[in-house]
């Protein structure tokens, strides 16, 4: 039987040893288990109530078992510093070897940082977004801390093997990166759960033309329109991006010719507006000429959808010698300090800054109600995951996502405009 | 309350739409605390839900149910809430209730079998959920067997330990 990217990855990693097909049920073998913030939950809170009476008594592997306090780092509780202590004196005991500890950042950046995640691999992660990995052909797959309290301890968990539906992307990658718009008109078009419960494989020719950031924007929100895997196939991009992160052996996964898919749809991503996310819901999509002329109060990019060089790299590029607009917040916050420190590199802070934006710590703050909140009646355009209510604070504030274009024009001009209104795009 | 997938349950129907999401079920960002979140669960879209649920309630949803983070729905269990059926459920929080022992389902029709405020019966063991009112019924499909061993267990972390605790000991 030919076999998708699913498939061929699950038989890889059966326990059983045979070979699955979509609807299967098996155990599997796991390559890297990310525990990020809460690893107090599986490592403690969760085995006490298990009924280890002194925590988890071990990890199956120390060196496959990655902790990152990214969400929490810096704390900005008491409870956070608390539950921080905790973790570090549990990944101590443990013996884990992989620990970051004082870096703030997006767990799931550092773990591409750090070349974490592999071609092939199966990794398991405690928050939703773990299926980003699928950007450089690594099966990332978002548990709950529940199942990695179980991976922690056998490095191994139950799977249903997914359907899959193939994404055709074609058209001509412009100079600015256009993932977001991407997710959010095919998210519009097909609904929130479009893909609910299976395995995106992306194809197409715009694929070898897309960056790594913009791969990891589109894995990244396969979650929200319900996936399981969101997977790019293996190409020299990808090969060049893991080279020079890491040395350690991997076998990517390709699918098979003939393998079958249970949706395919195609998108012409020369035909394809700017298009926002509007209040409440990821799927409440319109083009971007429809809410033209709203009134904003901020403007965020950040998160792990949209918080790398390029989406940061755009902003500047449009705000470049301009200033945000007077009555705006405009805050950015790159993924990781690694991303961080290419912008510094690259100039983009010293420009952003002298525009009037805000840059602030790396992280998933700008995401959550933590780092920029909203009062009542007040609007934001994002390019961060999640539009839903209360996400920013006020449970009666507007939040738009955009593309990182998108948001920089509108800060640019304090209401939501079509971006080709004040940058030149060509 | 312990859940448990075996014994059947009859109880008043909370309806919600469709793509209720983790931050409307679990608003932890605003409400740390357990106690907390009992008071604000799913005020997002029905303010008086937490204030009127009841124990023995079941609560029925459109599709994508529990969309959104990999946060669990335990606080609909706190709430008293004894099954969760919907047209369809976001995989996380699938993953999430079996782990810790929810009783969930995705039952095609459902929600066009019972009103808001009617009566359910949710009957696992004979894979049905039936409307009295209207006698409308629609099916429930088995788990797998390894589901039903973690539900027995009490949830995956319960089970964990007994697997745990027997190779241990077997060792
Ligand atoms: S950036 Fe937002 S969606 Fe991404 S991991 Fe952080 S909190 Fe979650």
């Amino acid at each position: 039987m030919p076999q998708t990217i699913a498939e061929k990855l699950f038989s890889r990693h059966n326990l059983a040893g045979t070979q699955v097909a979509a609807g299967d049920i098996l155990e599997a073998r796991i390559d890297g288990a990310m525990v990020h913030y809460h690893a107090n939950e599986p490592m403690h809170d969760l085995a006490l109530q298990a009924g280890f009476k002194d925590g988890l008594p071990r990890v199956w592997d120390r060196d496959r078992v990655f902790v990152l306090l990214d969400h929490h780092q810096p704390t900005l509780s008491q409870k956070q510093a608390d539950e921080n202590a905790l973790v570090r004196r549990e990944v101590d005991r443990l013996g884990i070897r992989c620990f970051h500890d004082s870096e703030p950042g997006i767990a799931h950046q550092m773990m591409a940082d750090y070349g974490l995640m592999r071609p092939g691999e199966l990794v398991v992660g405690n928050d939703s977004h773990t299926i980003s990995y699928g950007a450089v052909n690594c099966g990332g797959i978002g548990i709950t801390r529940a199942d990695m309290l179980y991976v922690l301890l056998f490095g191994e968990l139950w799977f249903q093997v997914p359907q899959s539906i193939k994404i055709v992307l074609n058209g001509r990658q412009p100079n600015y990166p256009i993932a977001k718009d991407i997710v959010l008109y095919l998210a519009g078009k097909y609904g929130d759960d479009f893909a609910g419960n299976m395995s995106i494989e992306y194809a197409g020719s715009l694929v070898p033309q897309l960056s790594v950031d913009s791969r990891m924007c589109l894995s990244a929100h396969g979650v929200e329109i319900g996936a399981k895997l969101a997977m790019f196939p293996f190409d020299e991009t990808t090969e060049r991006f893991i080279a020079s992160r890491t040395q350690a052996p991997y076998e990517p996964v390709i699918a098979d010719p003939g393998a079958v898919y249970e949706k395919e749809i195609a998108l012409d991503v020369d035909q394809m507006p700017f298009v926002v996310a509007k209040p409440h819901q990821f799927g409440n999509v319109s083009p971007v000429a429809e809410v033209a002329g709203s009134p904003i109060q901020q403007a965020i990019i950040g998160s792990c959808a949209n918080g790398r060089f390029e989406d940061i790299e755009i902003a500047a590029r449009v705000l470049k010698g301009r200033k945000v607009a007077r009555g705006v917040r405009f805050i950015l916050s790159p993924a990781s300090q690694q991303v961080y420190l290419q912008c510094v590199k690259a100039g983009l802070v010293e420009s952003l800054l002298e525009s009037g934006a805000q840059v602030v710590t790396p992280g998933c703050g700008v995401c959550q109600p933590k780092v920029g909140f909203l009062s009542d009646g007040e609007s934001c355009i994002t390019s961060t995951t999640r539009n839903f209510k209360g996400r920013k604070g006020s449970m009666k504030a507007d939040i738009y996502l955009a593309g990182p274009l998108t948001v920089a024009a509108a800060a640019l001009a304090g209401k939501i405009v079509d971006p080709r209104e004040v940058f030149d795009a060509r | 309350m312990h859940a448990n997938l075996q014994t059947a349950v009859r109880g008043r129907v909370w309806k919600f739409g469709d793509s209720i999401e983790t931050d409307a079920i679990n608003p932890y960002y605003r409400y740390p605390t357990m106690e907390e979140l009992k008071l604000h669960t799913m005020e997002a879209y029905r303010p008086e839900f937490p204030k009127e649920v009841k124990p023995g309630d079941i609560l029925v949803a459109g599709r994508n149910f529990g969309c959104g983070s990999s946060r669990p729905g335990l606080v609909l269990r706190e709430v008293g809430i004894v099954a969760i059926i919907a047209e369809s459920v976001a995989r996380l929080f699938l993953r999430n209730s079996i782990a810790r022992a929810i009783p969930i389902f995705m039952a095609p029709g459902i929600t066009g079998i019972v009103e808001d405020g009617q009566l359910l019966e949710v009957d696992y063991p004979n894979r049905i959920v039936r409307s009295p009112a209207s006698g409308a019924s629609v099916e429930l499909r088995a788990f797998p067997p390894l589901i039903e061993e973690i539900f027995a267990a009490g949830g995956l972390p319960e089970y964990a330990f007994q697997r745990y605790t027997r190779e241990v000991r077997g060792s």
